[in-house]
């Protein structure tokens, strides 16, 4: 027997050296298989995400949610555009920084460390809203999400006061229903139309070098400062 | 002495005429002496002012989503520890104002008007009546007419417990679409149970997959 021999029963010290390389592999190889299929968050609206981004209109629609029409808001885009700025009344050189609480359903505007507005929200229910830092990349007055699939499925014209912050994740009213406090959207955060407007005049989007109004989604919060974020998206 | 029958006639007239006339002092003498049996607690017969109570009244309203109508409700607190809840709706600049329900309610029991009262098109909103441990949830029609040609309101939280479905009704959180109020149970051991949809105006109640 010579001195490489360890055991009884004939195993070497290489033996054993390959198969902790063989498991170190193994486990790499999961590591970055299971990483690669973690979820992307890169869509709320499956359906209308890429494609539809811009400003829609149709007052002849109707409307689907959780498999039941539903009748969308006639807007008149012309008086939708000239909405003035209700929260922007008076002008305010404080940072502008909208926060929003899963935990407790709730957004928070701020200016400054000043609290300006506070309104209950619709999280997801049915896709998960990324938890992270973001801007707001993109206002439109109006729009159109349709998505899910089967009897999840949806599709929603004429949706106001829409402003996307992570890819189409945005703030946006929900005419279809009238749960706000509860989770209810599929990765987006629901407001109420009297809410969501208030909020469009006041943020801003993206101007020149400026990015749009800080958006901070928080698994929990109090006040600036204290965002708490769990796996968050960047 | 002879007694004639003029004699006769006139103390006869005068004999009435005595009775008449004390009958009338006692009667005036009787009339004078009534306020003071009236007042006999020693309570001055001078009338004092009458106290005026106003009435405690509040109001609560709470406006649509869309921000165009808004459900009133005003409270009065009435003499007799009981309040008397005004239920109506109107614009939202307070124009077009209809009565729609009056109900009087002891003090243990209580009503409100939940965040999420409207119906996403503004046709229905619904009432919460709290007695304790017992809630009601009454759904109505925003114009104030009845939901059926019976029934004014529906509790949907009294059907619920109708239908039976081993759940206990634990709270509305409001509408899932223009006809649907989400309701959550809980178990007899008091977790949380199902969800379901109560549906305006067929009464069904839906359990649903998704807990809300």
């Amino acid at each position: 027997m010579g001195y490489r021999k360890i055991k009884e029963n004939n195993k070497t010290v290489w033996h054993y050296f390959k198969i902790y390389f063989l498991s170190l592999f193994l486990s790499l190889s999961v590591f970055a298989v299971g990483s690669f299929f973690k979820p992307q968050f890169s869509c709320a609206n499956s359906a209308t995400c890429k494609s539809d981004l811009v400003v829609n209109v149709d007052n002849n629609a109707v409307g689907v949610f959780q498999g039941r029409k539903v009748n969308p808001p006639k807007v008149d885009l012309a008086m939708v555009t000239a909405a003035t700025s209700v929260l922007g009344v008076h002008v305010s050189n404080e940072k502008k920084h909208i926060y929003v609480d899963l935990s407790r359903q709730t957004l928070h505007a701020y200016e400054g460390n000043q609290e300006i507005m506070q309104a209950l929200i619709s999280s997801g229910k049915w896709g998960r809203t990324p938890t992270g830092n973001f801007n707001i990349w993109q206002k439109l007055p109006v729009t159109r999400m349709a998505g899910g699939s089967g009897a999840d499925a949806y599709d929603l014209p004429n949706v106001q006061w829409v402003m996307y912050f992570h890819n189409d994740f945005g703030f946006h009213t929900a005419y279809w229903h009238n749960n706000f406090g509860y989770p209810m959207s599929h990765g987006c955060i629901n407001m109420r139309l009297i809410d969501a407007r208030k909020l469009f005049a006041w943020a801003d989007g993206p101007a020149g070098n400026q990015k749009g109004t800080a958006v901070s989604v928080c698994d929990q919060f109090k006040r600036p400062g204290t965002c708490v974020q769990n796996n968050p998206v960047n | 002495m002879v007694i004639t029958r003029r004699q006769i006639e006139l103390e006869t007239f005068l004999l009435i005429s005595i009775v008449v006339v004390g009958s009338l002092y006692f009667a005036i003498q009787k009339n004078n002496h009534q306020p003071q049996f009236s007042f006999a607690s020693g309570i001055s017969p001078v009338s004092a002012p009458a106290e005026i109570i106003s009435p405690k009244i509040t109001v609560a309203q709470q406006i649509s989503p869309d921000g165009e109508k808004k459900v009133i409700m005003k409270v009065t607190e009435n003499s007799d520890n009981t309040k008397t809840h005004d239920l109506s709706t109107a614009d939202e600049n307070g124009a077009n104002e209809k009565f729609v329900f009056t109900k009087i309610l002891d003090s243990s029991k209580s009503m409100s008007i939940p965040f999420n009262t409207w119906s996403p098109d503004d046709k229905y909103f619904f009432i919460q009546e709290n007695a304790g441990e017992n809630k009601s949830i009454f759904v109505f029609k925003a114009t104030g007419e009845s939901l059926t040609d019976t029934e004014k309101y529906f509790d949907a939280a009294d059907i619920f417990r109708q239908k039976g479905t081993g759940n206990n009704f634990a709270e509305a959180t409001g509408w899932a679409s223009e006809t649907l109020i989400i309701i959550n149970s809980k178990k007899p051991d008091n977790t949380k149970g199902f969800s379901y949809w109560f549906e305006v105006p067929s009464k069904a109640i839906i359990q649903l997959s998704t807990e809300f």
